[in-house]
Order: C-alpha cells, then sequence, then structure tokens
C-alpha cells in the first residue's frame, strides 16, 4: 500500500510540476522601459497583424497586413496624419504649379535610407518611374500613368510634372505603396525590406513574427517612442482577440465584427472603428446580358435591403450605402445622392417590366467562401433579387478562383469589398473604368462617366471640384457600373495603455501605421 | 532479403512520382490565377495586363505546362523543390525545414501525454471496473467525439484568458527561449492529444480485460503472486501489443489533425503552411509540403513492409 501510495504521489507531481512551472513562468514580453518625465513607458510594441507578409515587394497593393508593415519601415513624400489629412514626410514641403500638373518637392536635409546610403531627389526620380510603368503592378498606377516627366535639379529637389491636371495627386503620394525605395528595390527580384521609414526590420520568421527595431536616421526619429517593434501573425481573427485579452499584445488590427462588443466591454481596451472598405455588386455587362441594361442594374441597385447586408454580414458593423461610396463627412458627400438607391422594390420590378424582364431572368452570383461576410453578403442580397425576378445560382469558390472568375467574366453578378487608394472621390475611376479586372463591371466603360471624372481631377478645389463630383454622382447612380451596399467597419483594437494611435478614417484605415510615430505605450 | 528491399524501395519511388505528377497536374487544373492573387489583395484590384504577364514570366507560369513539369522533375532530381511564389527569395526547403520540426513536435508531444495518460487511465478502468469504468469510458467518449477546435478553443478560454496561466496562442523559437518555448506547446499539445489519449485509454482497457480472462493469469494468481504484481508486470505488458500497433496507426492521422489546432494556436506547422499556400496557389510549397509528408508516408510503410519481411518470410512474395 505505501509502495503504491508512494508511486502514486510521484506520478502526480510529474505530471503536475512541469505544468505549475510552465504556467508561473512569466510569458510577458515587456522588455526595456524608460521614463519620459510623466511616467514610465514601455519601449516595445507589440502588435497581433491578420495576416503573414512572405515578401514585401515595392508598390504592390498586397493588403492590409502589408501596409501596416510598409508604414513602419517605409516613408514617401508625404504621409498622412490621424484625421487622413497629406502631411509633409521625407518631402518637408511641395509647391503646385496653378494648373495642377506640376509638383515641386523640396527634401529634407540629410536622409539616409536604412542601408546607410543617402536619398536624394534621383531616389524619387527612379521610385515615381517605376510607379508609373505599365508591368510595375503598382497600386497607383492608374495616378501615375499620366507621369510626364521627374526633373532634379539637385539632390533635394524634384520637379514631378503631369500629363494631365490632378488636384488630387498629393494624396496618391501619401499612400504607403508611393514610398521612396533605394534603386535595387526595382531590380527583377527586388524587395521591399529595407526604406527610409521610422522602423527597420531586424528578424523575421516567416509565417510567425517580425522584429523591427527604431531607426536612428529616421528624420522624426525623435518622435518615436518604440525601441522595438514585435509583429505576430494570428490568421484567425478569435486568436488575434484572444492574444490581446491574454495580454500578449498591445495591438491587433481587423477586430471581427462579431466581437466588437466583447472589446468595448473590456475596460482595458480601445476599440477604434472607422467606417471603411465598401461592399458592392458588380455586373457583367456583356452584350447579350440582361445586366447591359442599365433598367436592370437600376432595379437591382433599388431591390437590395442593406440593413439586412449589415446585420446579418457584419453583425449590425456597416453602414449603408446607398449611392456612391463617399463617406458622410467628406466636403463632397451629397445627402440625396448618396442615397439615389434607397431600397425600393416596386420601382425596381417597374424598371424591371421596362427593360422586358418581367418574368426576370436567371443569372449567377459570384462570392466567395473564403471570406465569410463576402458569402453572407451574397446570401443575403439573394432574396433581394428573386422579389424583382432574378433567380439566382450562388458561386462561391476560394478567393484565387472567385478573382479569376471576375476577372474573366465568368459571373452574371458578383458580390465584391474593396477599398479606394484615397478619400478624394477621385478614387472611383478605379471601379468604373479600364482594362478587364476582378472589382469592377465586366464590359462597362461609360464614355460621359470617364469624362466626368477627368473633370474632377481639373477642377478647382471649392465649389467647383464639389459640383463635379455631384456629377459623377449623379452619373453613377444613372447608370449603376455597381451598386453599393454597405461601409464595413474596420477596427483595431488596443489596451488602453496605447496613447496616440488612431485609426485612420475611411478607405485610409490602413494607413493606420504611420500614426505609430508619435505613439506611447505606458508601462 | 536484399532483392525484396530493393522491390519495395523501387515501388516506393514510383508511387512518389505518382503523387508529384497528380498534385503537378492538379494545382494548375484548378482556377485561380497565382499571378493575379500576389497583385491584389482582398481589398483592391484592377491590375494592368502587362503586371500580370511580367509576374507570370518571373514564376515561369508562361511556359506550357508540360515545360514546367518536366523543369520541376529535373529540379527534384537534384534535391531542389524550387522557391515560393510569395518569397522568391526562400526556397521551398526553407520553408518546410522551419515548419516540419514544429508539426512533428507537436504530434509527439500529444503521442507523449497519450501514453502517460490514455495507459493508466485504461488499465484503470479495467482494472477496478464499476463506476470508475463508467466516469472513464465516458471521459474517453467525449474525448473522441469532441473537436479538436472545441477543446482547443476552450483550453484557451479557461487556461488563457481566464486564469491567465499560458499565452493564448503564438509560437516562440526553443533556441531563444526555451520556457516560453513550452509555455506555448503544452495547450496546443493537450488539446491534440485528446483524441488519441482516449483512444489509447480504451484499447488499453479491451486488452487488459481481455488478458485477464486468459489461464495464465489464473495460474499466476493460483501459485500466490501479488495482485499488483501479476498485473503490472504480467497483465499489463503482454497487453501493450495492440495499443503499441494502435498508437502508431494514431500518429499518422495526428499529422492530419494539426491544421486546425495550429490554426487555434497559432502555432506555425505544415498544416497552417499547406492551407495558406493553397489559398495563395503557391504552387511549389503546397507541391514540396505533399511531397515531404508522402514520402514520409511511403518510408514508414517501406519500413513495415521490410520489418514483416524480417519477422515472417512468407510476406517477402
Amino acid at each position: 500500500m505505501g509502495y503504491r501510495s508512494g508511486l502514486k504521489k510521484w506520478l502526480v507531481a510529474a505530471v503536475i510540476a512541469p505544468v505549475m512551472i510552465l504556467s508561473g513562468c512569466s510569458g510577458s514580453g515587456d522588455s526595456g522601459s524608460l521614463d519620459a518625465g510623466s511616467g514610465e513607458l514601455n519601449t516595445t510594441l507589440r502588435i497581433a497583424l491578420s495576416a503573414d507578409v512572405a515578401d514585401l515587394k515595392p508598390s504592390r497593393d498586397q493588403g492590409a497586413a502589408a501596409m501596416m508593415l510598409d508604414t513602419l519601415i517605409h516613408r514617401g513624400l508625404l504621409g498622412y496624419d490621424g484625421n487622413g489629412d497629406v502631411v509633409p514626410a521625407l518631402a518637408e514641403s511641395y509647391d503646385v504649379n496653378e494648373t495642377n500638373t506640376e509638383f515641386t518637392f523640396h527634401l529634407r536635409e540629410g536622409l539616409k535610407f536604412q542601408d546607410g546610403s543617402d536619398l536624394t531627389s534621383e531616389n524619387v526620380k527612379k521610385t515615381l518611374e517605376f510607379l508609373a510603368s505599365s508591368d510595375s503592378g503598382a497600386k497607383i498606377f492608374a495616378t501615375m500613368s499620366d507621369l510626364d516627366s521627374v526633373e532634379t535639379p539637385d539632390a533635394q529637389t524634384a520637379v514631378v510634372k503631369l500629363k494631365n491636371p490632378n488636384v488630387a495627386f498629393p494624396a496618391y503620394l501619401a499612400d504607403t505603396t508611393a514610398a521612396i525605395l533605394p534603386e535595387e528595390a526595382f531590380s527583377a527580384e527586388g524587395t521591399a525590406w529595407s526604406g527610409a521609414g521610422p522602423f527597420i526590420l531586424e528578424e523575421t520568421n516567416p509565417g510567425v513574427s517580425f522584429t523591427l527595431k527604431k531607426n536612428p536616421d529616421f528624420y522624426d526619429a525623435a518622435n518615436v517612442n518604440f525601441e522595438d517593434i514585435t509583429i505576430t501573425i494570428y490568421a484567425d481573427g478569435q486568436a488575434r482577440l484572444n492574444a490581446l485579452l491574454a495580454g500578449d499584445a498591445d495591438l491587433m488590427d481587423f477586430v471581427p465584427w462579431e466581437s466588437f462588443s466583447q472589446v468595448e466591454s473590456n475596460s482595458d481596451l480601445v476599440l477604434d472603428g472607422q467606417s471603411g472598405p465598401w461592399m458592392y455588386l458588380h455586373f457583367n455587362v456583356s452584350n447579350g446580358s440582361p445586366l447591359a441594361n442599365e433598367k436592370v442594374r437600376q432595379a437591382i441597385a433599388l431591390a437590395v435591403n442593406r440593413e439586412n447586408v449589415a446585420t446579418s454580414a457584419f453583425s449590425g458593423q456597416a453602414t449603408v450605402t446607398a449611392g456612391a461610396p463617399i463617406a458622410e463627412g467628406s466636403e463632397f458627400y451629397n445627402a440625396e445622392l448618396a442615397n439615389g438607391w434607397s431600397q425600393n422594390v416596386e420601382k425596381a420590378k417597374q424598371l424591371m417590366a421596362e427593360a422586358g424582364y418581367a418574368d426576370g431572368f436567371d443569372a449567377v452570383l459570384l462570392s466567395s467562401s473564403q471570406y465569410a461576410f463576402h458569402q453572407d453578403t451574397a446570401l443575403s442580397v439573394q432574396p433581394d433579387l428573386e422579389a424583382i425576378g432574378i433567380r439566382t445560382t450562388l458561386d462561391s469558390p476560394d478567393w484565387a478562383t472567385r478573382q479569376q472568375k471576375a476577372a474573366e467574366g465568368q459571373y452574371d453578378i458578383a458580390v465584391a469589398g474593396s477599398a479606394g487608394v484615397v478619400n478624394d472621390p477621385s478614387f472611383l475611376v478605379n471601379f468604373v473604368t479600364g482594362p478587364a479586372a476582378n472589382n469592377r463591371s465586366y464590359g462597362f466603360d461609360d464614355p460621359e462617366l470617364n469624362q466626368l471624372l477627368a473633370a474632377g481631377l481639373t477642377a478647382a478645389p471649392g465649389a467647383d471640384r464639389v459640383a463635379a463630383y455631384d456629377a459623377v454622382q449623379a452619373r453613377i447612380i444613372e447608370t449603376v457600373p455597381f451598386a453599393s451596399l454597405v461601409a464595413r467597419t474596420q477596427a483595431f483594437a488596443y489596451t488602453n495603455k496605447l496613447t496616440g494611435f488612431s485609426n485612420i478614417p475611411g478607405f485610409l484605415t490602413f494607413e493606420s501605421g504611420y500614426t505609430l510615430v508619435g505613439a506611447k505605450l505606458a508601462a | 532479403m536484399a532483392r525484396f528491399i530493393l522491390k519495395r524501395i523501387g515501388l516506393g519511388i514510383v508511387l512518389l512520382w505518382l503523387v508529384v505528377t497528380v498534385v503537378f497536374l492538379a494545382l494548375h487544373a484548378v482556377p485561380g490565377d497565382p499571378a493575379a492573387i500576389l497583385l491584389t489583395s482582398e481589398g483592391s484590384g484592377g491590375v494592368t495586363p502587362e503586371a500580370l504577364e511580367k509576374v507570370r514570366q518571373q514564376l515561369g507560369l508562361d511556359q506550357p505546362v508540360l515545360v514546367q513539369y518536366r523543369d520541376y522533375l529535373l529540379g527534384l532530381l537534384q534535391g531542389d523543390l524550387g522557391t515560393s511564389f510569395r518569397n522568391t527569395s526562400s526556397t521551398v526547403a526553407s520553408y518546410i525545414g522551419a515548419r516540419l520540426p514544429n508539426t512533428l513536435e507537436l504530434v509527439f508531444a500529444a503521442a507523449l501525454i497519450a501514453v502517460v495518460v490514455g495507459v493508466p487511465l485504461g488499465a484503470l478502468a479495467a482494472r477496478r471496473g464499476g463506476w470508475i469504468d463508467t466516469v472513464i469510458s465516458t471521459l474517453t467518449t467525449l474525448g473522441i467525439s469532441m473537436p479538436v477546435y472545441v477543446i482547443g478553443t476552450f483550453f484557451v478560454l479557461i487556461f488563457a484568458l481566464q486564469l491567465g496561466w499560458f499565452p493564448a496562442g503564438g509560437f516562440t523559437e526553443f533556441s531563444s527561449d526555451p520556457i516560453e518555448h513550452l509555455r506555448k506547446l503544452l495547450l496546443p499539445a493537450v488539446a491534440l492529444s485528446f483524441g488519441i489519449t482516449s483512444v489509447v485509454a480504451r484499447m488499453t482497457r479491451s486488452a487488459v480485460l481481455e488478458t485477464v480472462a486468459q489461464d495464465w493469469v489464473r495460474t499466476a494468481k493460483s501459485q500466490g503472486l501479488p495482485r499488483n504484481t501479476v498485473f503490472s508486470r504480467h497483465v499489463l505488458r503482454n497487453s501493450l501489443n495492440p495499443v503499441v500497433t494502435t498508437l502508431g496507426l494514431e500518429i499518422g492521422s495526428l499529422l492530419g489533425s494539426t491544421v486546425l489546432v495550429e490554426r487555434v494556436f497559432t502555432w506555425p506547422g505544415m498544416g497552417s503552411l499547406l492551407v495558406d499556400s493553397v489559398n495563395a496557389r503557391d504552387y511549389p510549397i503546397v507541391q514540396g509540403v505533399v511531397i515531404v509528408i508522402a514520402a514520409l508516408f511511403i518510408l514508414i510503410n517501406i519500413a513495415v513492409d521490410v520489418l514483416y519481411g524480417v519477422l515472417d518470410p512468407r510476406a517477402r512474395h
């Protein structure tokens, strides 16, 4: 009996002891701290990021996670502040000519890349010319394709000339993908792991984490309060939130919509949400398709119940968008036009009849099972379409397949989610014109709308521009190149010890990493 | 015997070639353009045809499929699994080299827990019977039937968020911080072990009950040997053969179960690498992962075949 009892104790101890030891060991990633006068600051920030960035390529749109890294490693001529206003970055100032075709950028003194080499106007020229090349895959290519020349009268000055006026040009240069990079980044196998931003990539563990350290040569290094940033990849939204709740992370991106209330109810955390990317339907308007008839598209835009989309796909964390996606706070917001497609099923049926489709038709509704909110959006609009006689078959493949089918026009109606590059309404051009693409209606081309959009870029800021984009919005309401549904709330969550970080409003939400310069984390 | 082994190895190589071919052709047959995935994200789109073409050229996707297949096979013969589409400066071998040990560590930790917990539980249930047997049988039924992601999520809720004993997930290299590495390993390993522990416990219980009914056990007891000695030295030892066989088979199936645990606990293993790579249409990594897993299974099968041949010469024919 004594032997058995002793053995049992040893067995219990053998199992429990390591668990107790392991659980008792502190796993905190906290590191150094400094006294900043007003109190102890933690100099290490831990970010829980929603996706891995296998490789950072110059100028490409690689998604929200890559943009976070971009804002930390890179800087362009201009940047954004927490309100979404364009602010100086590598260029301490710039001048514009009267016709908005010539922009002269004055670089700061003593700029250096993270490899120690000088950053001069020649680097600006190389970067902008790369962004303007059609095979670069640049996110802002549509804007940069208007580049005429870049002159470099001296090492500190770059004169950028455009073929056509563009009032919104500075806003595009403030995007993270317009960062000024060393020349080697633009070679065939070039990467963008080095730049002139506030942090230097110190270590990467593919698919797991990134470790960044402060760049002492950054032009605004005095305002950078973190010595290190560790970024851990948590692809699953709940796992990411768990990391924040458990204290393993200080800041997380892409808070799942269903978890908003959980974060809000935690007094130690801050939920920072902004109305961001918008969901919409786009169409295959090839010849012979019922959707080539704009009355059918108008009927669809009037038939959908957007409140249902917001509730079913986004747990209510979305704003109804019944017109062109221009945020309410924008000077270009027009209340009447913004509600041009408010639900009116009877009028939608009437339009179907006028178009010759009183009995409706069959259609393929393309979505993607890889993103639950895309699929839920499709499921939400399906009965609305059925109500006006459009009998849809849901095609919900993985994202890669969805993208290919959308680009090749293998659909009738498609669910999409997207964001403009900038908050300026000039972004709309990407969704109504250009070669066949996964994010816009297949075969759609409206020369009148294209002209109106071009006029918006040349109009003088103020009343003229507002009037120009009123005309654009009215034309969109009429021709329905897309049918807006909702603007989804994009949220960050962070410990209340973090101050100074803010979620930049609108489509600029993914640029919010800019605001980590100046942010502080209390110890 | 040498001829038998060579024959098995030859068969294994043919099988591996078949796997490579099927995976290669299947990947190129499914829709989804790797170049488009590299150039667009969920919230964007609209790239120029020139940019797509340039990326396709860089990845070699502009070549006919048969040419790509030939080049891939030639690379394989030289031990080159290729480079990732998403990260052209990293080889597939380096990705697998970083992830495979993590998956194997998770699987073997789960197997170790299964042996340490499952065998005593099964033996206890068989020996004591009554309510103890009922409780253990109920627990093992739960362990087998509960999905691993439910167990994982439950663990995170209790041990990470409520009690704060362990991290909610993540990974730390053993070399950089061994204690932190083990802290992050424990919850996923225990979650993954629930199913296999239950199977081992049930198998042990059945095997012990069968052994106890043997005549020689009664003889041993009648000769006055202490009951504990009979049980621990003879009954349990003679019951472990089927348990070991089952454990071996279950370890194989655990390799396939890790993907869910890896997701819940953000453990960077082969499962999550495979899923991410399929979604990104990163053909070289998908092919590499499948080939490595297939090669492991084929090697294990060859080893088992050879062992059978050694134990039973009739099996060689």
